[in-house]
């Protein structure tokens, strides 16, 4: 590629409560998927170490002043690589009540990466908050794994073809001076 | 028994990634030959060739390239990886191998299997329909040809035996027949059952992965009285060794993705192998014997912790790296690898 690149702005949010995690694991397969691709720049939230500066707060403006620079990395994000592990048939409580703290139109039309250990389906969230969707998740159960070491080549190889599908619309992110991704409520 | 470690092939015609040239098929099967000769001579156990029935693989006859191969070595198994005897007939089968066993002066073995392709069914005039009983009623037909001489049998697939004579006889006893199982608990415990060794066949996940299945396999062998002695378990799993890691994933990488794209039919199209996922397949932690021989070493002998197993075979080079590469590795694997686990386990024996 010969354009100048902006790094991409990179938020992943992982919703695990473990650490290190499979969540984690595969939030890290994409990164480094896109990083062939683009440079960017991450910022990592772990709700689980975030959980101090937001579990208890019930609007945004409870939250506390780290909880409230993370909302807006994400706000800001060029593109968002989203992960929760599969508690009792969905995402866990704290990756919804994250959402439920973020402004509504914060992800309007922003890219977003769906991670899923476990196996599950978060799109109904994600259409409600506008979201451009890949349309290819990143699905994986704990057969996938040794550890948080991902062993089966076809969550790598789904990887691909989910980065690949939003490549020219991350294209156009990455060489644009000022990313146009968040409409302003 | 000492440990065995050997080489398997299935003689795919996988198209030269960086040059995109294919070799002719004779030029790969004087390849494969030359991969026996070296194995050989670098005191390998075990080289054994796959059969499939079509165009981009070399291999459909077994125990013909075997028997050339059975022409120019002296001290390593030749074997079959898999015979696919549900789609054959055991009394030919048994000639064969029989002829070879006598070329080899009592090298041959046969490693019986279902076929993960189809072709061979309707080629043979085989109803696909019937792939369980067949290879259940030709595997215990080609048993007792082994155990009795001459035969009488009957079953429901194919004529019966009366008296026959079955020619020439091994070498020096029955031939070794191992099961080939990709991995279901069932088809464990009927090996186990038949009081036959059991060739696994592990094309990924962890390094550990199958010990379940492997307990499986012994917990049967011992609630059936098998023989201890005739029970043994291989693990058959792709891999390559080069001087360095880097060296090894880097030679191998492009050709292994290759041929897992182009010649890995079983699901009706190609598969993809991200670099990143042969990687972590090639980690410590992954089944793949691809490193350095220190790395392969090492995972055998936690594989070994694991599985107890008497044997592995390496789907060496797969996807045709390059023969030079390819007799590297060959040459490693006899001089640095197989003895350095041999004498690891033989202290754990002792100890």
């Amino acid at each position: 590629m010969t354009q100048t690149q902006t790094p991409l702005r990179v938020v992943t949010i992982n919703g695990s409560y473990s650490s290190p995690s499979k969540t984690g694991a595969i939030i890290d397969l994409v990164t480094e998927t896109l990083a062939d691709h683009f440079p960017i720049v991450t910022t990592a939230l772990n709700l689980m170490d975030l959980r101090p500066d937001f579990a208890l707060a019930l609007t945004p403006d409870d939250a506390t002043e780290t909880a409230q620079a993370a909302f807006r990395a994400v706000e800001n994000a060029d593109l968002i690589v989203a992960g929760s592990p599969v508690f009792k048939g969905s995402y866990s409580g704290l990756f919804k009540h994250f959402f439920d703290l973020l402004d509504t139109y914060a992800l309007a039309n922003k890219p977003v990466f769906l991670v899923a250990t476990g196996g599950s389906e978060r799109r109904p969230l994600f259409w409600f908050l506008q979201a451009h969707v890949a349309p290819v998740g990143i699905y994986a159960t704990a057969g996938d794994f040794d550890g948080t070491l991902i062993l089966n080549p076809e969550v790598y190889a789904r990887t691909q073809t989910a980065v690949a599908d939003l490549l020219p619309l991350l294209r156009q992110y990455a060489t644009e001076a000022e990313p146009q991704a968040v409409p302003q409520p | 028994m000492s440990f065995e470690l050997g080489i398997y092939h299935f003689g795919e015609l996988t198209a030269n990634p960086h040059t995109g040239k294919t070799a002719s098929p004779a030029q790969r099967i004087k390849e494969l030959i030359e991969q026996a000769v070296v194995a050989d001579q670098a005191g390998l156990s075990v080289f054994a060739v796959g059969e499939h029935h079509r165009r981009d693989f070399v291999v459909s006859a077994p125990p013909v390239v075997l028997a050339a191969m059975a022409a120019r070595t002296s001290q390593i198994k030749l074997s079959s990886s898999a015979t696919v005897i549900s789609s054959d007939d055991p009394v030919r089968i048994a000639e064969q191998f029989n002829t070879l066993d006598l070329i080899s002066e009592g090298r041959a073995e046969i490693i019986a299997g279902r076929g993960s392709y189809t072709e061979s069914f309707p080629l043979f005039g085989y109803d696909l329909a019937e792939y369980g009983d067949l290879f259940n009623e030709k595997l215990e037909l080609l048993m007792q040809i082994q155990e009795q001489d001459p035969i009488t049998w009957s079953g429901t697939l194919r004529t019966p035996l009366k008296n026959a004579e079955i020619a020439p006889r091994p070498f020096n006893g029955p031939l070794p027949i191992w099961v080939g199982v990709g991995g279901t608990p069932a088809s464990a415990i009927r090996a186990a059952r038949l009081g036959l060794p059991m060739a696994l066949g592990i094309l990924g996940g962890p390094i550990d992965g199958f010990a379940p299945i492997i307990d499986s396999y012994r917990e049967a062998g011992a609630a059936y009285n098998a023989n201890p002695n005739s029970l043994a378990v291989s693990v058959n799993t792709p891999g390559f060794v080069a001087r360095t890691s880097q060296l090894a994933r880097d030679i191998s990488y492009p050709y292994f993705a290759a041929g897992m794209m182009e010649n890995f039919h079983q699901r009706g199209q190609g598969f993809q192998m991200p670099r990143r996922a042969y990687d972590a397949s090639a980690s410590a932690a992954g089944a793949l014997f691809v490193g350095s021989p220190q790395e392969i070493i090492d995972k055998v002998l936690r594989q070994h912790e694991a599985y107890k197993h008497e044997r592995i075979l390496v789907q060496l080079a797969y996807g045709n790296v390059p023969q030079k590469e390819t007799l590297e590795a060959i040459e490693l694997m006899g001089t640095e690898i197989l003895p350095a686990i041999r004498r690891e386990l033989d202290g754990r024996a002792a100890a």
